[in-house]
């Protein structure tokens, strides 16, 4: 049988430790370790340094050519980012070349950055992202989408369904996006987390999560039009 | 935007596309699609806004001290370039690079397109019969300069397309390489945002699929007669009928 990876069960080297946990899961999903206590210490203290750092001027720096700007920013910002990466392409090495290749193109497109349009760190961030997704997207980390291989995944987890339990804990501080995922039911909230922190295909979360493939594109469209409306 | 395309599809495609749940099909559609639709473009703008502060969950790590020498040298090698923007890493052996190849030769529709276009807005004065060359960036393919060559006068023409900028201490110089040739000869350097006027008497006839090519070289430009920077525009001539 074919086979299909699970998006984020990895088992390789750097795997960044999974999302912070402040209350304890009911019950952890089969086979794949979520749940790692992380160091409040380190998050909240990188959350203060980028509160300070101006990222909207440092990129204009960068457009002027400015390379200590652009090192500003990596000394900021880069262990966040690599933790970004990492958890979505999943191996170290691998998590670097996101990062080299985002900063890059941090310094060749900062003079298209606007910040009319948003903050410069989400326009970092989201360079990375797109990096990261452009990745596993391409390098065929989903070893199949064969339809019958998915059917037969599908069967093994309607015929050994439990209970879901949830994906992830949000400890830190998200403000109305917290509130807002929280409205949602468990299936929508954890197949949308899994899409944004683990990088994870539709396949891949119907894996992670034992459920129906269509189940999960249904979670996921109206979980995204929930969200839409509560934090409109 | 389909006629069939609600506002809630629009939506969640933007969403899906954030989430980064396509496939790289479908976000590579949705890329081409966001450069003409503003609809699509500020949807997504706005789940990218919205969905960001998830990223604070997520545990930072330490990068090893190896990659920010490695960010650092690349960024040494390549200017901030204003739209249109280009980069490639440096490489000795880029004229044997089998992906610029395979990109030019997947960039050969657009610049056809492309080509379509700058030839009726420049109907008043077309080249009497000769070669044209669309000049892109070898990463994003982005068109930064055209070449008209007349081969009655043997003249060409560089046109810019958009005005970019490069370092003080660097020039962009001006390449063409014909298949049969042993390497690329200089046709001069270039000064950004300005068109050129190059004589092309001393050179063999004008072939099809000549390779044309702007690189960033050192400000007297390259001191070995050979291109030496990183190619930041690249195309191929193809005959005007």
């Amino acid at each position: 049988m074919a086979q299909l990876s699970f998006c984020g069960s990895g088992g390789r080297d750097g795997i960044p430790p999974p999302v912070v946990l402040s209350r304890p899961p009911t019950q952890c999903i089969d086979r794949i370790p979520l749940a790692l206590p992380a160091s409040p210490a380190s998050s909240d203290s990188a959350r203060i340094d980028s509160a300070s750092f101006d990222y909207e001027a440092a990129l204009a720096a960068c457009a002027r050519g400015d390379k200590q700007a652009l090192h500003q920013i990596y000394q900021h910002e880069s262990r966040r980012l690599l933790g970004v990466a990492l958890r979505i392409v999943r191996d170290r090495a691998l998590a670097e070349d996101v990062l080299h290749d985002a900063f890059m193109n941090v310094w060749t497109k900062a003079a298209s950055f606007d910040a009319t349009r948003g903050s410069g760190r989400g326009w970092i961030h989201t360079l990375v992202r797109n990096q990261a997704l452009s990745v596993v997207r391409t390098s065929g980390r989903e070893v199949s989408t064969d339809e019958e291989a998915i059917a037969a995944i599908e069967a093994d987890a309607v015929a050994n369904a439990a209970p879901m339990a949830e994906a992830f804990e949000i400890s830190a501080d998200i403000g109305r996006l917290d509130e807002c995922l929280h409205r949602l039911d468990m299936p929508k909230r954890n197949s949308i987390m899994l899409a944004y922190l683990d990088g994870c295909s539709h396949s891949e979360i119907a894996t992670r999560l034992n459920a129906p493939l269509g189940s999960v594109k249904a979670w996921i469209k109206r979980g995204l039009l929930s969200l839409r409306e509560c934090m409109a | 935007m389909s006629a069939t395309e609600s506002p809630d599809d629009l939506q969640v495609l933007a969403g899906e596309y954030v989430l980064g749940t396509l496939s790289a099909a479908r976000r590579g559609a949705l890329d081409a699609r966001m450069k003409n639709d503003a609809a699509l473009r500020t949807a997504v703008a706005m789940w990218e806004e919205k969905l960001s502060p998830l990223s604070e969950l997520v545990e930072p790590m330490e990068p090893s001290a190896a990659l920010w020498s490695r960010i650092e040298s690349a960024v040494a090698a390549t200017p901030t370039v204003a739209p249109p923007r280009a980069f490639v890493k440096p490489s000795s052996s880029w004229w044997n690079s089998l992906n610029l190849w395979r990109g030019l030769t997947a960039t050969g529709f657009a610049a056809a397109a492309f080509m379509g276009v700058v030839m009726v807005t420049n109907i008043a004065q077309p080249p009497a019969s000769g070669y044209m060359v669309v000049l892109v960036g070898p990463q994003d393919k982005s068109p930064g300069w055209i070449v008209q060559a007349s081969t009655n006068n043997q003249q060409a023409r560089l046109i810019p397309l958009g005005k970019m900028e490069v370092p003080g201490d660097k020039s962009l110089q001006f390449w063409t390489k014909g298949d049969d040739w042993k390497g690329p000869v200089s046709l001069g350097l270039v000064k950004p945002g300005k068109s050129l006027e190059i004589p092309l008497d001393k050179l063999p006839p004008l072939q099809p699929n000549q390779l044309f090519e702007i690189t960033l070289e050192p400000t007297n430009g390259s001191p070995i007669n050979r291109p030496t920077g990183p190619i930041l525009f690249i195309g191929r001539a193809v005959k005007i009928i």
